[in-house]
């Protein structure tokens, strides 16, 4: 089911959720909404959902306008993160009630019920109560309560964060395998970018009821259309630094008064024509630490990770984070020279926040 | 290390460490002893000397303050005795006979020490008593006396050794009413007493005097008394003491339940204890039971099962009225907005904290004009149940209304959303998800509402004025109105006649209650 919001917004009294959101999901599509706490992507979420009505804007199931349907006739699916079971019944039960509410016979209740638990691997706990179940375990009657119904829309709400990390990690396995079997039409709100980096097909970043980007996860990653978008993907996150770009000579360079850097020609056109300084963002995993760099800085901190060291290094006023190997077993106070890798530089406008490089 | 040390190292380990000397022990216990003895007399001194005088100043009585007074000064040596031993029981599992000798002491110890308090004070034991000064034993005639002090009260009266005592004016006594009687006596009151002088019959009046004796001797009993106190002190499983304290706090409560069961099956009760009518223990009867269902009580005659039906039907309306409006108006309160939703919270909480009885005579001319109101009127207006239950469900709503929005508050929303994607309705999703979610609140609020309209008193005595309605709680009163002499026992059989359906209705609850628990619609985080 393709869904396609056009210019949504949702207003309590003055305060905006989410405002002049337009997104066009395709069918089958799994779309992962993302953006810290407060940027709308719950309330959009549940604006899809038929629980908040839109105060603006068209949300298409299909070619239906369904901005007044009521939740129970848009067949969707939707996992909490609380899960939200009906703690008064049984597993069974639990997954069994869209299908009751569907008047669907009790035999086929049955079966049904059956196969998506087998599916979820919860075929043994059908009759215990969700107070009996793990947290892994309810996780996965909440989906199966959601698949049961063979929805046109899977809506999932931040549904992995209340779950230890090893069992996260399994259970976003889960979901993108169980998602590209079903080819169920996804739409999945988190804040942990790895999540929606590793399960998405397309990424909606969103702050503060605005949509930032909407892209495909390598896209985003590579080409950031927005400072924000450049701050929140990526972990840890990039590096920013005030620069102003100037060119000598047809050869570009980055400057401070500490640094001055060679830009390559495609990287280090657009910024040096904007007049005025901008920002330059470069990812922690393209700056190395070297005999011979060019930007000589000091250890300030060593945080391991154990695959890799997080290394924050200072030079002159700037901070940059990187990461090393924990063979280097680097300390800090340690002088170090840097060697940065400018092919993967961006380059913002600090002023509308917009990427010089890409549109 | 050493500093972890000094930091952790504090607390009561070190007793069972390297246990202290016993001299060391007997020294705490002793300082606990005569501790809680100074904090009790300060408290009796604060009572009496400081509280007491102020109430007086505002010319209060102070009864209260006199009752406080007496109970630190009695409890002060078994405070004292405990405080001691309290000492001891560390030592109770590990070495019982020093744990005894440790409590014995300290107990013989305080002992001395508040008995020397008494005599100086002359109080307790020493206390000034009542007394004719002579020495009197139980014959099979009466009370003889064995002999009399010189220049005493039953000298001066004109008592002789060898008289033997009947009785105090006409009331015929034997030595323990004689006893009674005397201790009851003020200093100065005259006592007439009439004995037989060899065959005479002759009465005399004694005046009372007060003695103050100091006889030692009258500690015995009570050191043997302190010393298995404390042995049971020292024995008492910790654990028990929260029961102990708990069973004689709600004694008062106990004894008052004993006596409506034991008043509802006998003839007459003296204080707890039956009586058949020559005084005697015993004089169990049924008959109190029988005319409650012969409905005919000391003249007044009645039917005892409309009275039944009319509490019945108060109080099973009133639960469900309460409950289903209640339920629904807690919900839209708790989860929709609409105008005026704050204001309506605010008042329902005000009215909830509005006194009922203000408002009889208003809702009196309310009912009498709903009565005028055809088929409607003969449902809810004055003198009928409806009216009645109508006019407490009113009551009871505010109380419920405030009870359901705090129930539904707790319910999260994740829920009812879920619910509402699956396909229910609203309507639905309130009735299958949220309502069995509140059970336990429901479950309150009808006990509530049910015991609320089954006690109701006020609101059927104004409402149901000289018509066939009237419940048991108004039906108890007319019978001790309209009966003289009152009685009691016949009252008290109405009284837990009144109580069964309560019972019966909390047998069933305790299990829905258990069932609830243990069935779990706790769970999910």
């Amino acid at each position: 089911m393709k869904v396609t919001i056009d210019n949504l917004s949702k207003k309590f009294g003055d305060v905006v959720g989410v405002e002049n959101l337009t997104l066009h999901i395709e069918d089958g599509e799994f779309v992962a909404f993302l953006g810290p706490s407060g940027c709308g992507k719950t309330t959009t979420l549940l604006t899809l959902a038929g629980i908040y009505k839109p105060t603006d804007g068209l949300i298409r199931f299909g070619e239906r306008i369904v901005n007044q349907v009521q939740p129970k006739d848009r067949n969707i699916g939707m996992v909490f993160q609380s899960y939200a079971l009906y703690p008064h019944m049984t597993v069974f039960q639990n997954i069994a009630y869209p299908l009751k509410l569907k008047k669907v016979s009790k035999s086929d209740q049955h079966d049904r019920v059956r196969q998506v638990a087998n599916v979820m691997g919860i075929g043994e706990l059908l009759d215990r109560r969700p107070g009996q179940l793990s947290g892994g375990q309810q996780q996965r009657v909440a989906l199966g309560r959601a698949l049961v119904k063979e929805p046109d829309v899977l809506l999932f709400d931040e549904p992995l964060s209340n779950l230890d990390a090893r069992l996260r990690l399994t259970m976003r396995g889960e979901i993108k395998h169980l998602q590209k079997d079903l080819r169920i039409t996804s739409i999945y709100v988190t804040h942990d970018q790895v999540e929606a980096m590793t399960m998405a097909d397309r990424i909606a970043v969103m702050s503060e009821g605005h949509l930032q980007a909407f892209d495909s996860p390598d896209e985003l990653y590579d080409r950031p259309k927005t400072l924000f978008v450049a701050g929140f993907v990526g972990n840890p996150p990039m590096n920013f630094v005030d620069v102003s770009v100037a060119a000598s000579n047809g050869r570009f360079f980055a400057e401070t008064e500490s640094l001055r850097l060679e830009v390559v020609k495609e990287r280090g056109e657009p910024p040096a024509s904007h007049a005025g300084p901008v920002v330059m963002g470069i990812r922690p995993e393209d700056i190395q630490i070297t005999n011979n760099g060019a930007v000589s800085g000091e250890i300030f901190v060593v945080e391991p990770l154990g695959r890799e060291d997080l290394i924050d290094v200072r030079v002159g006023r700037h901070s940059f984070l990187l990461l090393a190997d924990t063979e280097d077993r680097r300390q800090a106070g340690e002088r170090v020279s840097l060697a940065f890798d400018m092919e993967q530089a961006q380059f913002f406008d600090p002023a509308t926040e917009k990427s010089l490089l890409w549109q | 290390m050493s500093a972890r040390g000094t930091l952790f190292a504090t607390g009561k380990s070190k007793d069972l460490d390297s246990p202290a000397s016993f001299p060391m022990d007997l020294i705490e216990a002793l300082r606990y002893g005569v501790l809680s003895i100074l904090l009790l007399l300060g408290a009796a001194f604060f009572f009496s000397g400081i509280v007491g005088p102020l109430f007086a100043l505002g010319s209060v009585e102070e009864t209260v303050m006199d009752v406080l007074t007496r109970l630190a000064l009695l409890t002060l040596p078994f405070v004292a005795y405990i405080s001691g031993a309290s000492v001891a029981r560390r030592y109770t599992a590990v070495d019982l006979p020093r744990a005894l000798v440790l409590a014995f002491t300290s107990t013989v110890v305080l002992f001395v020490a508040i008995a020397a308090g008494h005599y100086v004070m002359s109080f307790g034991v020493f206390a000034p008593r009542t007394s004719l000064q002579m020495t009197l034993s139980q014959s099979e005639d009466g009370i003889r006396v064995d002999a009399i002090l010189a220049q005493g009260a039953a000298e001066t009266a004109g008592l002789q050794v060898g008289d033997v005592i009947t009785a105090i004016r006409r009331d015929a006594v034997d030595l323990a009413a004689f006893n009674k009687r005397l201790s009851q006596a003020a200093e100065g009151d005259p006592l007439r007493l009439r004995f037989t002088r060899g065959d005479e019959e002759m009465q005399e009046t004694a005046r009372v005097v007060l003695e103050s004796d100091k006889e030692i001797s009258r500690l015995l009993p009570g050191l043997v008394f302190a010393l298995v106190f404390t042995a049971v002190i020292v024995f008492l499983p910790g654990h028990w003491a929260p029961y102990i304290a708990l069973i004689g706090l709600l004694s008062p409560l106990l004894v008052g339940y004993f006596w409506v069961i034991v008043a509802t099956f006998s003839f007459r009760t003296e204080g707890i204890v039956p009586l058949d009518g020559d005084n005697n223990f015993g004089g169990f009867t049924l008959k109190n039971w029988e005319s409650i269902f012969a409905g005919n009580i000391s003249g007044l005659e009645f039917n005892i099962w409309p009275i039944l039906l009319t509490s019945l039907a108060i109080a099973i309306v009133m639960t469900f009225v309460v409950l289903l409006v209640s339920s629904m108006a807690g919900y839209a309160l708790s989860r929709m907005h609409f105008p005026g939703r704050r204001f309506f919270l605010s008042f329902t909480l005000i009215l909830h904290g509005f006194p009922a009885i203000t408002l009889l005579i208003p809702i009196f001319f309310v009912l009498l004009r709903l009565g005028d109101i055809p088929v409607f009127g003969d449902l809810v207006g004055f003198n009928t149940v409806g009216g009645i239950a109508l006019v407490m469900v009113a009551f009871q709503l505010p109380l419920g209304v405030w009870l359901m929005k705090g129930f539904f508050d707790n319910i999260p929303w994740d829920m009812e959303r879920s619910a509402l994607i699956d396909g229910a309705s609203r309507w639905r999703a309130y009735w299958e998800i949220l309502l069995p979610q509140i059970r336990p609140g429901l479950l309150a609020l009808g006990i509530f509402a049910f015991i609320g309209g089954w006690n109701a008193y006020i609101i059927p005595a104004t409402y149901s004025i000289g018509s066939g309605v009237s419940n048991l709680p108004v039906f108890l009163n007319e019978l001790i109105d309209e009966t003289a002499p009152v009685d009691w026992n016949q009252v008290a059989a109405v009284g837990l006649f009144q109580l069964i359906p309560i019972f019966i209705f909390f047998i069933f609850a305790q299990e829905y209650l258990l069932n609830i628990y243990a069935g779990g619609t706790k769970g999910s985080s």
